[in-house]
């Protein structure tokens, strides 16, 4: 930032809330620069060429340094050291908290970033903002949660499609009574980011009140005991299998028909699509069961932002290069029916393009329809912690494998909340539990 | 160590002490200037680093409050913390299931290699040896293939058979399967170098006990076995560092089993996550520390006994 | 005498006085044999299936489709034929720095055993000692001054610690005593010949399977090392095999169909990864097999 600057040739400095002056953006927008993007979205090199279309004197270096947790150790080592670091790097709503914490993001407000705010869903900007009314990354996609499933394996046992988490326990014992290899669904146990989604669906909000020194944590809050002891009866009671998910094991089950739903997110449908070929056309997608009868709640899991880097040389071409990915029309577009990325602007969401593609793999269902009507369901408030990788490295070693051991997962929460309030306090934080 | 004392080379080639230099200091300047470029990469590249995490992990630094000298804070902190004295137990369990059986396997291959009484000697020692030449990477991951509860290819004979297979990846079993890998890696290799050393026990030893009229036996257990202890020395100590060092096995079957393997699965994979997922950068240096003080004490105690009944 | 001929002169050695060949002990070490030779069968036939076929057919034989080629040509070109470059760097970072290592290692081998200094023993035990740091301890402080050098995510951060080989000293001194005779440097000597002609021309020689030995050792050392590349590398154009089929495994893992089917690549690309080092192995095994000879049975 320019802040320190003080600029000789009687320009104002800025302050760090001032905005950048058009004339500045354009200034640096055609000096020839190079930045750099860390991100695993395959071919994304298609949106960059768009940008480098528009903007002839940049060039972008696209690296993949990794997926999920091996990209945030590589980022966080090379910014530990100062040497290495992109400009920008995609970062997942969870993790948001993590680097801003450790004041690696740079606030994107004096870029323009705010003007932007009106165009996404509402929880995605809220997911994007500090506390302090930062704008520390510029959506990219998200995963709103929904239920898909098999409709030929619920016709054949004559089961409803579950509404409330009351009929999908009753319907995972009848299917696996009626047929042994069959579980209604899988809980991976390695999976922290799928069970933050249920707590957040159920209401949970474990973090909340976390704040610069404070950390606030309340994983057996009655919501979450509520959850918990949901899955770990279905579990010991053997009708919901515990496979570690994203392992061969666990794409030959969605093959071998072992699983009869996916309790997932906006980015599921595609990913399913092409992991399960054998089993096209068997496919549905509908809303989460919920917990009230007639209630619509959902949660997020997953989606990725573009964040640039506070250590980044040209902060005006890196904010000028997040925003115009994600939120560029042609841009997003592209992202939206190429990539499958679940998009988050509300334009892509509503253009028939997008919403009225017909799946053949879900028997030529509206799948984007549906989940862009869940979309609006997903409440506001979760908040994440600010080390959550730790977050999640603790939950496999406790809750989840109590579900793997078929032990007491309530009991696993209060392990869970002691190894984080262990870890915060070695970090210096103020703990506050209830 | 005297058997090899007669073997060919000429006199003098044996333990520095023992000999008589035939240079005088004059040469003393050139003796630096060779190993100079040695140790100067040692130094730079073992030394230096070493020194820099010692002083790491004499501070810690949070996230909240920056860093702080901490003195032998982290230690203490290591000391108490049942992630890591669990871990050290795990590899020291995993020693006591893997090391015997392949350093035992390893000795009897070479014996019957050098026995003489073996057909194809030359296919099996390169079948047996080759493993080695396979990255732990590509051993993982083919043995995670292999050891497959639904499509593995034992999981698939049961089946054929109409049993099933005990889940290799499960927590019962991860250790032996863990060590079945290590096993396949490196027990050629040891192999190798009990046999080389084999080859040079000087035949007159053998003659001689042949002429006390002793049978393969009893010449591979008291002439052969006792004239290559240094080398089965060497290769229990690789052993020891080996395993209480096991990283790249457990944190490539952890994706599999992600679990069981948790973690602090291993000391080594502990630190690992500490730095780069935990941001405990100065407490992982201390974690390092102790367990290379703890294969140090186990080395040095091996070598201590080893020595002591060589002796006596 | 020239150490190739002592140590080919015991290789050689016979022991057997007539044919004293045991049926029985050969059928027992084949079926050892069986079991080491196994995966490697294993990863032979499944380089040859189909994504479909790898999980549908029998694990120790071969499918209906004899896919082979087209696995190998499709590791070789995907992503612009990012595993070839992955193929030459890995050659680059371990033909360098086992060439490097083995240098230093003869040199230093060689001053540790024929010159006497103040410090000789002590600086030897010393070297011998590293041998118990714990990767871990070495990499991450490693990783951070070499970023304040602008060494990280540059081959330099594989090459350089990949250098130092302790055992490899330690196999250089043990094989120096015995292969290079005082006497012949004193006659060297007396002929007027300088301190390293003497080891360049003479020496060097007489240390060849032991340097060869040495350059074996640290090319698979280097050559299946994951962790520090793992962790000094970003950039994927700089991975060496492991990282990069490791990341594929992920990928795959990850991406499931997604991303263009990746199982069979990984399956292919680790037996493409294996055999230049068995080749290396094979052909050079006189030299590795008598070089250790002379240095597995001494301390």
């Amino acid at each position: 930032m320019a802040a320190c600057g003080g600029d000789d040739d009687g320009e104002t400095s800025e302050s760090e809330t001032e905005s950048i002056s058009q004339a500045d953006i354009d200034e640096a927008m055609q000096t020839p620069t190079e930045i750099t993007f860390w991100t695993w979205v395959p071919d994304i090199e298609k949106e960059v060429a768009l940008f480098e279309e528009a903007y002839p004197e940049i060039s972008v270096n696209v690296v993949n340094a990794g997926q999920g947790a091996d990209h945030y150790a590589k980022l966080r080592t090379a910014l530990e050291a100062g040497e290495g670091a992109p400009d920008v790097a995609q970062i997942e709503f969870q993790m948001i908290p993590t680097f801003s914490i450790t004041e690696n993001l740079l606030d994107l407000r004096p870029y323009g970033a705010e003007e932007l705010a009106d165009q996404f869903v509402d929880w995605t900007w809220a997911q994007v903002s500090g506390q302090n009314g930062e704008v520390w990354a510029i959506p990219q996609d998200t995963g709103p949660m929904g239920m898909l499933y098999r409709e030929d394996i619920f016709e054949e046992h004559d089961i409803e499609v579950p509404e409330t988490w009351d009929d999908f326990a009753e319907a995972a014992r009848e299917l696996n009574e009626a047929d042994p290899d069959v579980f209604i669904t899988n809980v991976a146990p390695n999976q922290g980011a799928w069970f933050s989604a249920m707590l957040w669906q159920a209401g949970a909000n474990p973090f909340a009140g976390s704040e610069g020194e404070r950390f606030s944590v309340d994983l057996n809050s009655e919501q979450a005991q509520q959850v918990a002891s949901y899955w770990g009866d279905l579990v010991s009671e053997g009708v919901v299998s515990t496979d570690a998910d994203f392992t061969d094991q666990w794409y030959q089950a969605f093959n071998q028909d072992k699983y009869a739903t996916w309790l997932t997110a906006a980015w599921g449908p595609v990913f399913l699509a092409s992991a399960a070929e054998s089993t096209s056309g068997n496919w549905r997608a509908a809303p989460l069961p919920q917990w009230e009868e007639g209630e619509q709640i959902s949660a997020n899991w997953g989606g990725s932002t573009s964040a640039v880097m506070s250590s980044a040389q040209n902060p005006i071409v890196a904010a000028e290069f997040a925003k115009f990915l994600n939120a560029d029309t042609e841009s997003a577009m592209t992202m939206a029916t190429e990539q499958f990325l679940f998009p988050p602007l509300t334009s892509v969401l509503s253009d028939p393009e997008f919403a009225e593609q017909e799946l053949e793999f879900y028997g030529g269902q509206r799948v984007n329809e549906v989940f862009a009507e869940i979309s609006n369901t997903v409440t506001n408030e979760f908040q994440w912690s600010p080390f959550q990788d730790q977050v999640y490295a603790d939950f496999t070693d406790t809750v989840g494998k109590a579900f793997a051991d078929q032990t007491d997962p309530v009991a696993a929460l209060d392990e869970w909340q002691s190894r984080l309030t262990s870890y915060a306090e070695n970090q210096g934080f103020t703990v506050e539990s209830p | 160590m005297t058997p090899t004392a007669t073997q060919a080379p000429p006199a003098g080639t044996m333990g520095g002490r023992l000999r008589q230099h035939p240079h005088t200091s004059r040469h003393a300047f050139t003796g630096y200037l060779f190993v100079a470029p040695f140790m100067i990469v040692f130094v730079a590249m073992l030394l230096v680093p070493l020194g820099y995490a010692a002083y790491l992990s004499l501070f810690r630094e949070q996230l909240i409050g920056g860093t702080v000298f901490v003195g032998l804070d982290n230690y203490v902190r290591a000391l108490s913390d049942q992630q890591l004295l669990s871990g050290i137990f795990r590899v020291a369990r995993f020693f006591l299931i893997q090391v015997p059986l392949m350093l035992t396997l390893a000795l009897c291959f070479a014996l019957a290699l050098d026995s003489g009484m073996l057909r194809l000697t030359r296919v099996v020692r390169l079948g047996i040896f080759i493993p080695y030449a396979v990255p732990s990477v590509v051993a993982a991951l083919m043995w995670g293939y292999l050891y497959g509860p639904d499509f593995g290819p034992f999981a698939q004979l049961a089946e054929e058979i109409g049993t099933a297979v005990p889940s290799f990846l499960g927590s019962n079993l991860m250790l032996f399967s863990l060590a079945n890998v290590v096993f396949w890696e490196f027990t050629g290799y040891n192999m190798i170098i009990l046999y080389a050393a084999l080859r040079a026990v000087p035949s007159e030893l053998y003659e001689a006990a042949a002429v006390d009229g002793a049978g393969a036996w009893r010449t591979a257990w008291s002439v052969k076995i006792p004239s290559i202890r240094p080398a089965l020395l060497l290769t229990l100590i690789f052993s020891v560092i080996g395993s209480f060092q096991l990283f790249n096995e457990p944190n490539l079957l952890q994706q599999l089993a992600p679990n069981v393997i948790d973690n602090a699965y291993t000391p080594n994979l502990y630190a690992y996550n500490l730095a780069f997922v935990s941001q405990e950068l100065n407490y992982a240096a201390a974690v390092s520390f102790i367990l290379g003080l703890v294969i140090l004490v186990a080395s040095y105690a091996f070598m201590y006994i080893a020595t002591r009944r060589s002796r006596s | 005498m020239s150490a190739i001929t002592t140590t080919s002169a015991a290789a050689t050695k016979s022991r057997a006085p007539l044919d004293r060949r045991s049926t029985p002990l050969t059928l027992g070490m084949l079926a050892f044999l069986v079991y080491f030779l196994l995966p490697l069968f294993w990863l032979f036939i499944a380089s040859t299936k189909t994504t479909g076929d790898l999980f549908a057919s029998f694990g120790l034989w071969f499918a209906d489709d004899f896919s082979l080629l087209s696995n190998i040509e499709r590791t070789l070109t995907y992503d612009d034929g990012v595993f070839v470059r992955w193929l030459l760097n890995t050659l680059l970072y371990a033909v360098t720095a086992a060439g490097g290592g083995a240098m230093l290692a003869a040199l230093g081998g060689y001053g540790f055993a024929k010159y006497r200094f103040a410090g000789n023993r002590p600086l030897f035990m010393l070297v011998l000692g590293a041998i118990m740091v714990p990767t871990t301890a070495l990499a991450i402080p490693t990783y951070l001054l070499f970023s304040r050098v602008g060494l990280v995510n540059t081959p330099w951060a594989i090459i350089l610690p990949s250098l130092v080989s302790p055992f490899g000293l330690y196999l250089m001194r043990i094989y120096a005593e015995s292969a290079v005779p005082d006497s012949l440097i004193e006659a060297a000597r007396i002929d007027g010949a300088g301190e390293f002609r003497i080891f360049f021309q003479v020496a060097l020689r007489m240390l060849m399977p032991g340097f060869v030995t040495v350059l074996l050792f640290t090319l698979v050392a280097t050559w299946n090392n994951y962790f520090l590349p793992l962790i000094m590398l970003n950039n994927p154009s700089l991975y060496p095999i492991t990282v990069g089929l490791a990341r594929w495994q992920g990928q795959a893992a990850a991406s499931g169909g997604a991303s263009g089917d990746l199982v069979p690549l990984v399956v292919t690309g680790s037996l493409l990864s294996i055999v230049p080092l068995i080749i290396a192995f094979l052909l050079l095994q006189r030299y590795w097999q008598s070089g250790l000879l002379t240095g597995g049975v001494k301390q």
